[in-house]
């Protein structure tokens, strides 16, 4: 009751009137206690002190002035309907987060980076992962392959001609099917020969796609005919870039590979299906063709018939390649169906588990946000607490008040929606700039990493989730409170309520922790991308030019033609004084291309199907040199080495120890079909990392000499920049075949980086995720513990009179931040361990949980955290204990 | 002297006050109000009402006796001042102007 009337004489400051008010609810409360007791009648006395109080203090701040405190906010609480005011408290709510300037950006920028964090992995999830394709139609197509149960080197484009006939004789569910065939098109008969991604597709091949060409038409059935194939579709770039656009390139030739094509269309715009092709022509396969069971390399498209669903279709295509594994054990033993929609089907294997370890970790960082935004929010509700609790006592309804905070929330969110989009801009800007142009080919959808609607909708989504985990705890509390405990807490009592300081603590060390784990994460993440370029290789890729040619098979069907011409290239570039080393081979390591065989070991009885696969390189001998790969056992190469001599070939050391492991490889023999020829051993060289994502190492290498590839990569070590030689690659490769396009010329250590440079992005950029989380983090622990020290002021400056010193002082403030720091460093500990153990799973060998890292880690955050608590504890202690005192 | 306007619940406060006479002052205000219209009258609004009305000069007040039962506090009482009883009156006229030949509706039990 006193308390009650302290209020009021708060609020009436006239004696007359506040004497008679008082004096009127003393009367009535008299009568009150005999009708219903002294607890209720005390009860009913407060309820109308603070009726009376609030009436009468907003009677009187209309009066006098425009109302400028919360008070004010009182008399619309009567309506009883949530939605009446909506628009009032839309006003008050902003007017709530004028009052607090500081508070509200901090949380506005909190959240628009953690925001902006999310949109942009979004946009290129979205992009990249989720909707690379996006003409009509594209969720009807299939991919449909086959895949060794136990080989992760060719999970796709694995078809042979006759099992692809079989399929589309015998489904139903498909109704539409295409075939497609790589095909490097040496554009020739121009100026400046060039290399185009090309590729053989069965008629049908853009009608299945949806799209048809923009000019012209696509392929007749009868075009599919050896012979008849002469017809190419231009895409519509290389239409614009080497023929300007021209319309009546329809029905004109363009060489290819030394021959003639008709022009018969351009495709549309933006249609570079699969794999950012620029030229298509007619797959004319032969009756032979078609009957080969055992070639397997083309892909297959097909589309549900209507009414189908995938599932159907993946029932049926299973069973109809589990009846050709049965039917033809000799071929197809190995062979396990896998249909998957047209944007699995095409996406990189890696890239969505990269995108989405980011995503996640961006996911991590928005709730790190959110803990960190509800603290603060409810730093901001203590203070707020009494408000809620004089308008509850005034009759507000609990669902008036959970409304408004929850319009405040939705505001800030709103703000933070408004600087996340600039923000996002920027992230796509750095992601895109980061994607070396030699790989954008292989990247479809591209051209959607964009900020759309569609990305600003998943934003705004985000927020309004973001602002349902953050603006909902401190609302659920202020709802929750019991009026009278709130306004006994808000005298002088020193720390808020028990449970409310619980929350908030757990709130600090889930930030801890998670940050923890990010940190570590990326620190793994970033090791690994580090090791991708500068890890040991196996070669030295510093100083090397590499260039790559493609020969056509017509005009270099002849090995000897070919060997010419290499050895014309060759002795061209030896001509270089800058030139130390020179070298040939088919496929360089962190080039595009791999090139698998079967291996069958001498001794073992291996039939076709369970063959695995190894890395077949041809190469010369001054490849090794170039690239500075060791010779461990035997020898080199020979002039002796000649076709018609013994087939030799240098193994690598893994694949010496996996087939004679504990014997001498030298002089072993093996076989690259089950019914070809013998190679022998004769040397084993070190072995070297081809792709850090496939993993697979186990390499042979036959001489040039004995069987020249249809051009290759030539490995020129160069002193000094390699690049300086470019000029003079050019002329020797021209002044063998002038019609002979280069299909890439670049410093291998580029190469190298280029292949990584995905990953070493995303790694970066999970960098950035983490650092942002650290510091965030930090930031939520030293918000908490000034909070905390401000509210115990009193408390502090009592102790400090009755002699406490200063680190006993510092010790009782920081006691709840160090167990937030202990607590959360183990929890974040043991997630950090299990994410290492994800990312192991999906990295390969890349990565190594790195326990003492994780030790050095824990302990400096642990450090990190105690300097952000100890901040306000020795400010706290520097007080001087009378004005700690006085303050109220 | 412009005329003075009434609200409703003013309306009705000054008539409390007229009926009660020289016992005239909140409590039992609120309870003559709360027992002839059968509303609720919430306290708080009710001081507020006495003040306005005051400050626009229909009502007049005086400090009065305290009682045990009132902790020693004194009680305030009203009186209504005549341009209170004009505008009581005027309120009244323009009332009973509005419902004249609506009797027969009103009256009805």
């Amino acid at each position: 009751m006193k308390f009650a009337e302290q209020l009021l004489s708060v609020v009436v400051r006239d004696l007359e009137h506040r004497e008679s008010i008082v004096g009127d609810l003393r009367e009535e409360h008299a009568r009150q206690a005999r009708r219903v007791g002294a607890g209720r009648a005390t009860r009913w006395h407060l309820r109308q002190s603070l009726g009376i109080a609030v009436r009468y203090g907003v009677f009187k701040l209309l009066r006098r002035k425009p109302p400028v405190r919360w008070i004010t906010i009182a008399e619309h609480d009567l309506e009883s309907r949530w939605w009446s005011g909506l628009t009032r408290d839309v006003f008050y709510a902003w007017r709530a987060v004028l009052q607090r300037k500081s508070l509200a950006a901090v949380v506005v920028i909190t959240l628009a980076v953690a925001l902006a964090a999310n949109s942009t992995t979004f946009s290129l999830m979205d992009a990249l992962v989720l909707r690379p394709y996006r003409f009509p139609g594209v969720d009807r197509l299939l991919v449909v392959t086959t895949i060794a149960p136990d080989d992760t080197f060719v999970d796709r484009e694995n078809v042979s001609a006759a099992d692809y006939r079989d399929w589309t004789a015998a489904s139903k569910t498909a109704a539409q099917w295409a075939m497609n065939l790589w095909w490097d098109a040496n554009l020739s008969g121009v100026d400046i020969p060039e290399q185009i991604p090309g590729r053989m597709v069965s008629p049908g091949f853009f009608a299945l796609l949806g799209s048809t060409p923009a000019l012209g038409r696509e392929f007749l059935d009868e075009e599919a005919r050896p012979g008849q194939h002469r017809r190419v579709v231009l895409g519509h770039g290389l239409w614009q870039r080497r023929f300007a656009g021209d319309p009546a390139i329809i029905g004109q030739s363009v060489r290819f590979d030394g021959e003639p094509y008709e022009v018969v269309g351009v495709a549309r715009e933006g249609f570079q299906i699969p794999d950012g092709t620029e030229v298509w022509a007619p797959l004319a396969l032969t009756d032979e063709q078609w009957a080969n069971r055992r070639q397997a390399f083309y892909g297959a498209f097909a589309r549900l018939a209507d009414g189908q669903r995938v599932a159907s279709a993946r029932a049926e295509l299973t069973s109809i390649i589990e009846t050709q594994r049965r039917d033809h054990p000799d071929t197809n033993k190995n062979r396990l169906a896998r249909v998957m929609t047209f944007t699995d089907g095409m996406a990189d294997p890696g890239a969505g588990a990269f995108i989405g370890i980011w995503q996640a970790a961006a996911l991590l960082l928005l709730l790190i946000a959110c803990a960190n935004i509800a603290n603060l929010l409810m730093a901001r509700g203590s203070e707020r607490g009494q408000e809620y609790a004089l308008r509850l006592a005034l009759g507000a309804s609990r669902t008036r008040i959970f409304m408004q905070t929850v319009i405040e929330g939705l505001l800030l969110s709103a703000m933070a929606i408004v600087l996340a989009m600039p923000l996002t801009q920027v992230g796509l800007g750095l992601s895109k700039a980061s994607i070396p142009a030699s790989v954008l080919r292989f990247i479809p959808g591209w051209a959607f990493i964009r900020v759309d609607a569609g990305l600003f909708v998943a934003t705004a989504a985000l927020a309004t989730l973001a602002m349902l985990l953050f603006a909902f705890i401190p609302a659920l509390q202020a709802t929750r409170a019991h009026v009278s405990d709130t306004l006994r807490q808000s005298g002088r009592t020193q720390t808020a309520g028990r449970q409310r300081q619980w929350l908030r603590s757990a709130l600090a060390t889930t930030q801890v922790a998670l940050a923890l784990a990010l940190v570590f994460g990326s620190l793994l993440a970033l090791a690994a991308a580090d090791k991708t370029v500068n890890g040991n290789l196996g070669f030295d890729k510093e100083n090397v030019l590499v260039g790559t040619l493609n020969l056509p098979e017509r005009g270099y069907s002849e090995p000897e033609k070919r060997r010419q011409f290499l050895n014309g290239v060759m002795d061209g570039i030896r001509a270089i004084p800058a030139v130390t080393d020179l070298g040939v081979v088919n496929n360089i390591p962190a080039g595009f291309n791999n090139n698998g065989r079967p291996f069958f070991p001498e001794g073992v009885d291996v039939q076709p199907a369970e063959a695995r696969f190894v890395n077949y390189r041809l190469a010369t001998n001054g490849y090794f040199a170039a690239l500075k790969i060791p010779l461990l056992r035997g020898r080199w190469f020979e002039e002796a080495d000649r076709p018609e001599s013994v087939q030799v070939a240098v193994v690598s050391a893994s694949l010496a120890r996996r087939y004679w492991p504990g014997q001498d490889p030298l002089g072993k023999r093996f076989k690259l079909a089950h019914d070809g020829p013998w190679f022998s051993v004769v040397g084993v060289c070190g072995d070297v990392v081809h792709n850090w994502f496939t993993r697979r190492e186990e390499s042979l290498y036959r001489p040039v000499s004995q069987s020249p590839p249809y051009g290759g990569d030539f490995a020129i070590r160069t002193v000094g920049d390699p690049t300086a030689v470019a000029a003079d690659f050019r002329g020797a490769v021209a002044a063998m075949d002038a019609d002979q396009p280069i299909a890439s010329l670049k410093p291998l250590d580029a190469m190298v980086e280029d292949r990584a440079a995905g990953f070493t992005f995303i790694a970066r950029a999970l960098g950035l995720v983490a650092l942002i989380a650290l510091v965030l983090s930090l930031l939520g622990i030293y918000s908490l513990m000034a909070f905390l020290t401000t509210q115990r002021t009193q408390e502090i400056g009592v102790r400090m009179a009755l002699g406490a010193g200063r680190w006993q002082v510092i010790g009782a403030v920081s006691r709840r931040a160090i167990g937030i720091t202990i607590v959360g460093s183990v929890v974040g500990a043991a997630i950090a361990l299990g994410l290492a153990s994800v990312m192991q799973s999906i990295l390969f060998g890349l990565v190594t949980t790195n326990v003492t890292l994780l030790g050095v880690l824990v302990v400096v955050m642990a450090g990190a955290a105690l300097v952000a608590a100890y901040l306000p504890a020795s400010r706290a202690a520097g007080i001087d204990p009378m004005s700690a005192l006085r303050e109220s | 002297m412009p005329p003075i306007y009434l609200g409703e619940f003013e309306y009705a406060v000054l008539l409390a006050v007229l009926h009660l006479d020289e016992d005239a002052y909140a409590v039992p205000i609120r309870e003559l109000i709360e027992e002839r219209t059968g509303r609720p009258v919430a306290r708080g609004a009710l001081y507020t009402g006495l003040d306005r009305l005051e400050a626009k000069g229909c009502l007049k007040s005086r400090m009065g006796d305290a009682t045990d039962e009132r902790g020693g506090k004194a009680k305030r009482y009203y009186a209504v001042t005549q341009a209170g009883l004009k505008a009581i009156r005027a309120t009244h006229d323009a009332l009973a102007s509005l419902t004249k030949g609506l009797e027969s509706i009103l009256e009805q039990p």
